[in-house]
């Protein structure tokens, strides 16, 4: 039953999704080009990595507001670090380790303290952007040895390499969260963390390893977006909750806890990324765009409720 | 049942969303006909000067019968900046200019634009110098320092100790024109004396405190400057809520829509900006003739209503002297 609820609440994704398509070709012509598809789907890939660990965030009732702040930090940690010497691999592996830590900070903070997520991300979403601008120093790296560039601006034909990348991680952070014991935990702990604690789900281990998962796609994210615009700075990022969060919501994951799919926030992230190249290529100003997005995120919760009513 | 009505609903408004932005936010014109296409990006949208300058680049496309999407970030990040560059590259405009964010992160993408054919140019903030053909200057650093000391100089008879309130201490515009001001007060007013520099952060509250905290400290501060849009009108209510309306010289740097409660009260009276409308105005005029090959590398050329302007190196204009306001003419600015 469960199952087939949530495919249909997919499908009707996916019919939001081509009537969009339609919409926006019918409002420029040149929105629906392999050309400007595959250009587009580079500035997402970012944007999905993370929405993909804060799906997982989600459903276990939590929520991560640091995740641009993180992103930024780890940029400038590893663009500092290799130009103060450090060898590039070795900064890109420094990177991948804030990112983790800065998720492990979140996770522990919440479940050792039992706070409140919001509360603590939003505390760390201050924290890790103002360490960003004290390292940096209001400065930024641009240069970087050329091999960097495979990260951010590859080719494999005309497709970017990172839409492998998140492909991949797709599938993988859907089979996680889709089957298997760890998934069971973070809808458990979701749905109701102390009945997941007395029927003997490791509460605490699973959430802080949700977190870290999350710091460790924002690293990956970070890494691929260092690379795309070859600049690390301090303030990467800014705004990019936002639109994780709304991806997330708008595929369906219940911001109660419980419940969410990653086939759910890929849709969400394709109808965002839609939005914003369709309505840009259409020449609306982007402060229509915020307009946009905003309700859209709102007609998305409201029928999200409509179908959960429907579920009881 | 609901269910299929639910799906209904979001179908629905999901079609009709898209339908009304695409109406409702269409300022510009239609894709695709065939029209010479001019795409020009701000630092960011959504503030009155920024505002102002899409006003005169409209009416400059008007005249020049060119098509123009004026679109950009709605913060000042350099990285949305490079995103817009790149969609525009898919859009195929024929020129892209841009206010730059960041001399070096928008290079890569506007040297990728070159290559598909796109001509290039940066107005109001440069970016690297191979990444575009003509840079439009609004006014040159030393001329924008130069009008602000010598307008404090006249209202403090030429003596004291002044301090500059700035946006953060790292922007190279605002450091500029420090130096610019340092330098003439060197050259000419051997009395006067720069005491402190002090960042407002582009933010309204951090001026008005720095500006406050600093003149209890030194009374006997001559002047203050607020060389930003930001930092001035900060500068001005630290002074008046301080009492020192006339006591203390204000002046500096901001559109005159911002500065006009203090200059019709007294608080400032003079202050300089360029005029963003012509900036506008001009930078579509420079990428029109960017595109018909006809702009010159040296000398002067005529640019619409704007009559003649100056070339001041072989790949940079130079909109003309800076514009200073007062009392008396403060109202007649929209911008």
């Amino acid at each position: 039953m469960v199952r087939s609820q949530s495919l249909s609440r997919e499908l009707v994704l996916l019919g939001v999704l081509i009537a969009l398509i339609v919409a926006m070709t019918v409002a420029s012509s040149l929105f629906l080009t392999t050309g400007n598809l595959l250009n587009t789907s580079r500035f997402y890939v970012e944007p999905g990595l993370i929405a993909l660990g804060m799906t997982l965030v989600i459903v276990t009732g939590g929520i991560d507001l640091s995740v641009g702040a993180s992103l930024a930090l780890v940029s400038v940690v590893m663009g500092f670090a290799y130009s103060e010497g450090v060898p590039l691999w070795l900064a890109v592996i420094l990177g991948l380790l804030t990112g983790l830590l800065c998720g492990a900070f979140n996770g522990l903070f919440v479940t050792l303290l039992d706070l409140n997520p919001l509360v603590v991300t939003l505390g760390t979403f201050a924290l890790f952007r103002g360490l960003a601008f004290v390292i940096s120093d209001a400065g930024a790296v641009s240069q970087f040895p050329s091999w960097f560039e495979v990260f951010g601006q590859y080719y494999v034909g005309p497709v970017p390499l990172q839409l492998f990348v998140f492909i991949a991680a797709a599938i993988a952070v859907g089979v996680l969260l889709a089957r298997g014991r760890f998934g069971r935990y973070v809808r458990a702990i979701g749905y109701n963390p102390r009945a997941a604690r007395f029927s003997g789900v490791p509460v605490a281990r699973t959430t802080v390893a949700v977190y870290a998962l999350t710091g460790l796609l924002v690293a990956v994210a970070a890494i691929i977006y260092t690379s795309r615009v070859s600049s690390a700075r301090a303030d990467s990022g800014l705004g990019l909750e936002l639109d994780v969060i709304a991806a997330v919501v708008l595929g369906g994951a219940s911001i109660r806890g419980g419940s969410g799919t990653i086939v759910g926030t890929v849709l969400g992230v394709l109808i965002i990324a839609v939005l914003r190249n369709g309505l840009f290529m259409a020449g609306v100003p982007t402060t229509w765009q915020l307009i946009v997005i905003g309700v859209v995120l709102i007609a998305a919760v409201f029928v999200n409720e409509f179908f959960r009513k429907d579920e009881v | 049942m609901r269910r299929f009505a639910a799906a209904l609903v979001l179908a629905a408004l999901g079609a009709a969303l898209a339908g009304c932005a695409v109406g409702a936010g269409a300022p510009t014109y239609s894709a695709d006909d065939g029209k010479t296409k001019i795409c020009m990006m701000p630092k960011l949208v959504g503030i009155p000067y920024f505002n102002a300058t899409e006003r005169g680049a409209t009416d400059a496309a008007r005249e020049l019968k060119v098509e123009l999407d004026y679109n950009g970030p709605t913060e000042a990040a350099a990285v949305r900046q490079v995103e817009f560059i790149q969609q525009w590259v898919q859009l195929r405009c024929d020129a892209i200019t841009v206010a730059g964010n960041d001399p070096d992160a928008l290079a890569p993408a506007l040297k990728e634009a070159q290559r598909s054919g796109i001509k290039t140019g940066s107005w109001d903030a440069d970016v690297a110098k191979d990444a575009r053909s003509f840079f439009v200057n609004q006014a040159t650093f030393k001329a924008i320092g130069e009008t602000m000391t010598d307008i404090m100089a006249a209202e403090t008879k030429r003596k004291g100790k002044f301090l500059i309130v700035t946006g953060s201490l790292t922007a190279p515009n605002t450091n500029e024109w420090i130096a610019a001001m340092r330098k003439r007060v060197k050259e000419r007013y051997p009395k006067m004396q720069i005491a402190s520099v002090q960042p407002g952060e582009e933010n309204l509250q951090k001026g008005i405190d720095v500006t406050k905290s600093y003149l209890s400290a030194n009374p006997d501060t001559a002047g203050v400057f607020g060389i930003t849009t930001v930092a001035l009108p900060g500068v001005a209510e630290a002074v008046r809520q301080l009492g020192l309306k006339g006591k203390v010289a204000v002046t500096g740097l901001t559109d005159p829509v911002i500065a006009k409660p203090y200059v019709d009260e007294g608080v400032i009276k003079k202050a300089v900006l360029w005029n963003p409308e012509d900036l506008g105005y001009l930078a579509v005029f420079v990428a029109k003739k960017m595109l018909d090959g006809t702009m010159p590398t040296s000398g002067a050329f005529k640019a619409g209503r704007l009559g003649d302007v100056k070339m001041i190196a072989k790949d940079e204009v130079l909109l003309g002297p800076p514009l200073v306001f007062s009392k008396q003419d403060v109202g007649k600015y929209d911008f």
